[in-house]
């Protein structure tokens, strides 16, 4: 089923055409690096470890909607090199972890941007608002853990 | 300049560290601290180059976000420098025949970096109002490019 999608007309052109490709791979590279940059830089703030000189609602107002069009750019792009070598990709069990862990860190993403107007409110940050970004930074440092052994452990890529 | 940085590879590939890196599991990992570094490093500069061209929330000036993303910055350089030490000196003599790699840290990385301290120090004045002047967002525009190029150069390495 997935390899029959590398067959698609728009998939041959852009599997065999380098600058293309090298396109895309620049797209998801720069924009996947962004958009967990700043959530990153969310979470350290959470954990009261970077930029505590301005408050939490102050520095998700100015990252956190770049963090979902870096995102979007992200999936997009990377969609478009999964089909390339769907069939492939798709059997891959690192591949498989690696979206795992994506869809759990947008799921604690999701969690922490809807938290942090409240917590911001506090006159200290709760403990457990601290695990949560503990583990949306570790689910996120995760996939690309899971990102980078795709081509260590499966030679895909 | 050649046959040096040759004999300074040759040199690390030598090391213990490099060895372990080499010839252990470990590879993914000095990777993941190459980028995460790259992802803080990327996000503040990026962050502060789309606010200065005008884009995105406005609730600080491009001055005051600068400011506030400093310290962070500069921490997720020096993450991303021992990450990337650490990924040549396991192959670094391979990397030094590459021309890809070579483009990359011989031309791009330095060319953007300059580039990058310049917006930084410049943005002070730069960014002190919400609207920034027309040479502001066309050496924040650069900044950007400039870093695409260098994600460029890297993604090409292995295709040389």
């Amino acid at each position: 089923m997935w390899e029959s999608l590398e067959h698609v007309g728009w998939v041959t052109v852009l599997a065999n055409t380098g600058w293309m490709y090298v396109t895309v791979s620049v797209v998801h590279y720069f924009t996947l690096l962004f958009f967990i940059g700043t959530i990153v830089l969310v979470d350290l703030r959470i954990l009261g470890i970077a930029d505590r000189n301005q408050t939490i609602s102050l520095l998700a107002d100015q990252l956190l909607p770049w963090t979902w069009i870096g995102f979007a750019l992200a999936m997009i792009s990377g969609f478009l090199l999964f089909t390339t070598d769907a069939g492939d990709y798709a059997p891959d069990h690192v591949f498989q972890a690696k979206m795992l862990v994506i869809l759990l860190a947008v799921v604690f993403t999701v969690v922490v941007q809807r938290g942090l107007r409240k917590w911001n409110q506090l006159p200290a940050v709760p403990a457990s608002a601290k695990v949560i970004a503990a583990v949306s930074l570790m689910l996120w440092l995760g996939a690309i853990l899971a990102g980078v052994d795709i081509a260590a452990l499966s030679g895909l890529g | 300049m050649y046959d040096l940085l040759h004999a300074l590879a040759k040199w690390l590939e030598g090391t213990s560290w490099a060895t372990v890196i080499r010839t252990t599991g470990i590879y993914p990992y000095i990777q993941l601290i190459h980028f995460s570094g790259l992802t803080v490093w990327l996000g503040t500069n990026t962050i502060v180059d789309l606010r200065i061209l005008g884009l995105g929330q406005k609730r600080q000036t491009a001055a005051q976000l600068a400011e506030a993303l400093l310290t962070w910055n500069w921490i997720a350089f020096s993450i991303v420098v021992l990450g990337g030490f650490l990924l040549f000196s396991g192959i670094g003599a391979t990397y030094l025949v590459n021309a890809a790699f070579r483009v990359k840290l011989g031309i791009f990385v330095p060319l953007a970096l300059i580039w990058h301290v310049v917006v930084q120090r410049k943005v002070r004045t730069w960014g002190r109002e919400s609207e920034t002047p027309g040479i502001a967002k066309l050496g924040a525009l650069v900044e950007i490019l400039l870093w695409l190029c260098v994600v460029t150069a890297a993604v090409e390495i292995p295709n040389y």
